[in-house]
């Protein structure tokens, strides 16, 4: 009886809890308390606003309205200071030529580098009711252009509809066009030239990838990591299916691409392009030099309408853009204009990397960018926008991966991806307070590792390490193994139990 | 009196004015069917190994010409297969691939671009690409890239059994695992709408367990069926094409980008008396109706076009400052060429 009582012993009393035991999924433990009380929808970004007008009562009448315009969104806070100008600032102000002039007088006095900040300032002989600068600064006339002003702040600087698309969880139309975010991007200019016999082509695309673009995006360094890059693409044929039009041009005739047929223009560049055999997303720019059988090339929109513009040019939201350009054909060497090429591609790549479109509002003046480089507010913008999406998504991944350890068992957590979990959670809390606080650079910062964190502990391979053992085969393996052994064992319970109860008065006996 | 029973009416009336302007709200439009995808990918999977499963190479490699001619892009289609018929020593046509004793269409073509092939195609690396949980140093023409906006087709052939897909003659999928895998990829918003589609054996059994939503599946034959193969190639000497599939591509054949065939056409494409099988059908987690959603939803593909009229105006010309920093490194060479005549070994006088 002492042997099968140890039998029992070893096997139920020790083997049965160590095997549980050794066969648990391994998982670290994760704060699903704080996990479970994200609330993505709570965020918002606090950002400072000054106002600056020449009495106090139109200070205090422009605060008051646009106060009230934002109180309703519940994705950005301003905080508004309001000050009068200083006499001498005021006189200057009102003496000077033009704005430009009035930017440099006022950025004596006031840092408008420091971002995050926006400073609107009254200036009496204005031509329109609001102005707006490439700096952190615009003019207003007077208290009659507040809604103006108004306008101009929703529409174009502070963008409360895109930052709610940022942290909703559907995308919306800003979103579906610009990348999504990630470590990095690669940009690649490819020059196609599809008959490289017929025609010379002179163009430096090296030279202006670094110059152009680069210079675009040394201003969203803090942004993004890019890589740039450029290569050439010979005897790409494309079928434009162009057909040829008259028209009163010098040579008499152009031809016609339909928009329709564009997009198989992008399936045959991709298959050349090669860009995905890199780990980072591509953004796609692509200078097309149309073979002289069909040039001038135009591109003829969905009503069959010829498209105004100065340069034949497309893009394909999340992928990249087009420029066509058609040669002078016979003239020997045909060298592209950069200046247009390059700055269609740089006025692309600004949607794709979601600086959109600003639209026109009657009184208000926009002074149009002559340069590659984004204006300062739309930088700003722009930190705003992926810092509510990355804290948002980041929010989203670990809240559906908590969600997915408890409908599916057999997902292994191990310490690196506990690891993750942790640092973005911290860091998801760091930059939500910092953006509540207004500070956006740093806000941005732990976004972006938070971001980058809730991805790779989503997308760990580590996560599917027991995807040949799941918990369903677990008692397939393991009964034949153990049943045989623990037959006799069980049976011979039977037999202790009696003995145990009734061996005591009988080892008496003996 | 009467004021309070004004003020009930009025109370009344503004109810049922929010009433009035919820219905409205939830009124259905005209393009409520239409889907609001903005990408397509398709991921074409045959599972089987072994010259006598010619066909169901055959099967995906005409559904993969199907929905390229469709217009969805390489870099989007996703195909595994895994044995290499075209170079297989029994094919009397080598770099071949027929779906018709006809031999009209080489479906191998010059233009197959195969991302996972061979021993590549196993449950791990299927699950690995549904879930995004690849190695690091997978390229990005072998991941699966999709979005909240993408619809996705999944078509996969092989051989089958209740509750199962058999990969490569060693191991299988469960049905478990394969509705799991799709949850996580829900759950990660990896997709806007699945088409999933199964040629083997019980098919069916394989969508059962499926609990994710906007999914609609369908299956070449129910539990406890077979799922027949079409025609002998005598000249190749195997079965060469599967019968849902046959009748699937020539249904597909006259689809073209802009036709207007609705998906509950395509779900009713194969009837009993030409199937044998029973094709299932599962819609209770697509939300819309199958009988308004255009078959160019799954099969083709949309690529927006954004025409540019803006370009900057660019005055002064942008120089950037070049790094100083010297950028080409210096590897350390590993290994020499020895010179070709030993010279160093002989003193020189």
């Amino acid at each position: 009886m002492w042997a099968s009582a140890s039998f029992v012993g070893v096997l139920i009393v020790i083997g049965l809890p160590l095997w549980w035991k050794t066969t648990e999924v391994f998982r670290v433990a994760l704060p699903y308390d704080r996990i479970n009380a994200f609330d993505t929808e709570a965020h918002y970004v606090t950002t400072r606003l000054t106002i600056l007008a020449c009495d106090e009562k139109t200070a205090a009448d422009v605060a008051d309205e646009i106060q009230k315009a934002f109180d309703s969104s519940d994705v950005i806070r301003l905080k508004i200071d309001k000050h009068i100008l200083h006499p001498e600032l005021q006189n200057v102000l009102n003496t000077v030529a033009d704005e430009e002039e009035a930017t440099e007088k006022v950025s004596e006095i006031i840092n408008l580098d420091e971002p995050n900040t926006f400073y609107v300032v009254q200036r009496k002989p204005l031509n329109h009711h609001v102005w707006v600068g490439p700096e952190r600064l615009a003019f207003f006339r007077d208290s009659g252009a507040t809604s103006k002003l108004i306008d101009c702040l929703t529409k174009w600087i502070y963008q409360p509809s895109v930052l709610l698309g940022a942290r909703s969880e559907l995308a919306d139309e800003a979103r579906q066009v610009r990348f999504p975010s990630g470590s990095g991007y690669h940009i690649v200019l490819s020059v196609v030239h599809p008959k490289p016999h017929k025609l010379q082509v002179d163009f430096d695309a090296a030279e202006a990838v670094e110059d152009y673009v680069g210079t675009f995006v040394d201003k969203l360094s803090e942004l993004h990591n890019f890589t740039l890059k450029s290569q050439w693409l010979y005897l790409l044929d494309f079928e434009f299916q162009a057909r040829k039009v008259m028209d009163s041009s010098e040579v008499g005739y152009h031809y016609a691409v339909r928009q329709e047929r564009l997009h198989s223009l992008l399936t045959k560049l991709e298959e050349r392009a090669a860009t995905h055999v890199s780990e980072q997303p591509t953004m796609n720019l692509a200078l097309y030099v149309v073979p002289c059988e069909i040039s001038p090339l135009y591109i003829y929109d969905q009503n069959d309408k010829k498209v105004e513009s100065p340069v034949q040019a497309f893009m394909s939201p999340k992928w990249g853009g087009v420029v066509l350009c058609s040669p002078e054909c016979g003239a020997g060497v045909y060298r592209p204009r950069s200046q247009l090429v390059m700055g269609t591609f740089v006025s692309q790549l600004r949607k794709l990397l979601g600086i959109t479109e600003k639209v026109t509002i009657d009184g208000v003046h926009l002074v149009p960018l002559h340069s590659v480089s984004p204006r300062d507010w739309e930088v700003d913008t722009l930190l705003r926008i992926r810092t509510l999406e990355q804290v948002s998504s980041a929010e989203r991944s670990l809240k559906s991966l908590a969600k997915l350890l408890g409908e599916i068992s057999n997902i292994v957590i191990n310490e690196d991806v506990g690891a993750s979990i942790t640092t973005a959670v911290t860091n998801i809390h760091d930059s939500s307070e910092l953006m509540m606080a207004g500070e956006l650079r740093g806000a941005h910062e732990k976004s972006r590792v938070a971001f980058l964190a809730a991805e790779t502990a989503f997308m760990e391979p580590s996560l599917l390490a027991l995807l040949y053992f799941p918990d369903d085969q677990k008692y397939a393996i393991y009964i034949p193994l153990f049943l045989p052994i623990m037959f006799p064992v069980i049976l011979s319970l039977k037999n202790l139990v009696l003995w145990l109860k009734g061996a005591s008065p009988k080892e008496k006996l003996d | 009196m009467s004021k309070i029973c004004c003020l009930k009416l009025f109370i009344c009336y503004v109810f049922l004015n929010l009433i009035f302007v919820d219905t409205d709200a939830f009124d259905i439009p005209e393009g409520f069917e239409k889907s609001n995808h903005t990408n397509n990918w398709a991921v074409l999977v045959d599972t089987s190994r072994f010259w006598f499963n010619y066909r169901h190479v055959a099967n995906v490699l005409s559904i993969y010409r199907s929905v390229k001619r469709l217009g969805i892009p390489d870099s989007q289609i996703i195909l595994m297969i895994s044995d290499d018929m075209a170079c297989n020593p029994r094919n009397p046509r080598p770099a071949t691939i027929f779906n018709n004793a006809h031999e009209q269409i080489n479906v191998y073509g010059d233009d197959v671009e195969v991302d996972y092939r061979g021993y590549e195609v196993s449950v791990e690396n299927f699950v690995r690409l549904l879930t995004g949980r690849v190695p690091p140093d997978t390229p990005r023409s072998k991941r699966l890239l999709t979005d909240e906006g993408s619809n996705i087709l999944i078509y996969l052939t092989g051989h089958g059994g209740d509750g199962f897909l058999k990969f490569q003659d060693s191991e299988e999928i469960t049905s478990q695992e394969l509705a799991d895998a799709l949850e996580q990829m829900w759950q990660k918003r990896r997709y806007n709408e699945i088409f999933f589609i199964i040629d083997t054996c019980q098919a069916s059994s394989m969508y059962e367990k499926f609990y994710s939503p906007n999914i609609l599946a369908t299956a070449s034959s129910l539990v406890g069926e077979d799922s027949l193969s079409h025609h002998v190639d005598s000249a190749i000497g195997v079965y060469i094409i599967d019968r849902y599939t046959y009748y699937v591509l020539e249904f597909l054949e006259n689809v073209h980008p802009n036709s207007h065939k609705t998906m509950s056409e395509f779900l009713s494409v194969c009837p009993k008396h030409a199937c044998i099988s029973t094709v299932g059908v599962r819609q209770d987690l697509f939300k819309r109706d199958p009988r308004k959603v255009p078959i160019t939803d799954f099969f083709g593909s949309v690529r927006p076009i954004i025409i540019t009229t803006d370009p900057i105006d660019i005055i002064e010309i942008p120089k950037r400052n070049k790094n100083t920093e010297n950028k080409t490194t210096n590897v350390v060479q590993k290994r020499m060429y020895l010179p070709q005549f030993p010279v160093h070994l002989i003193p020189s006088s």
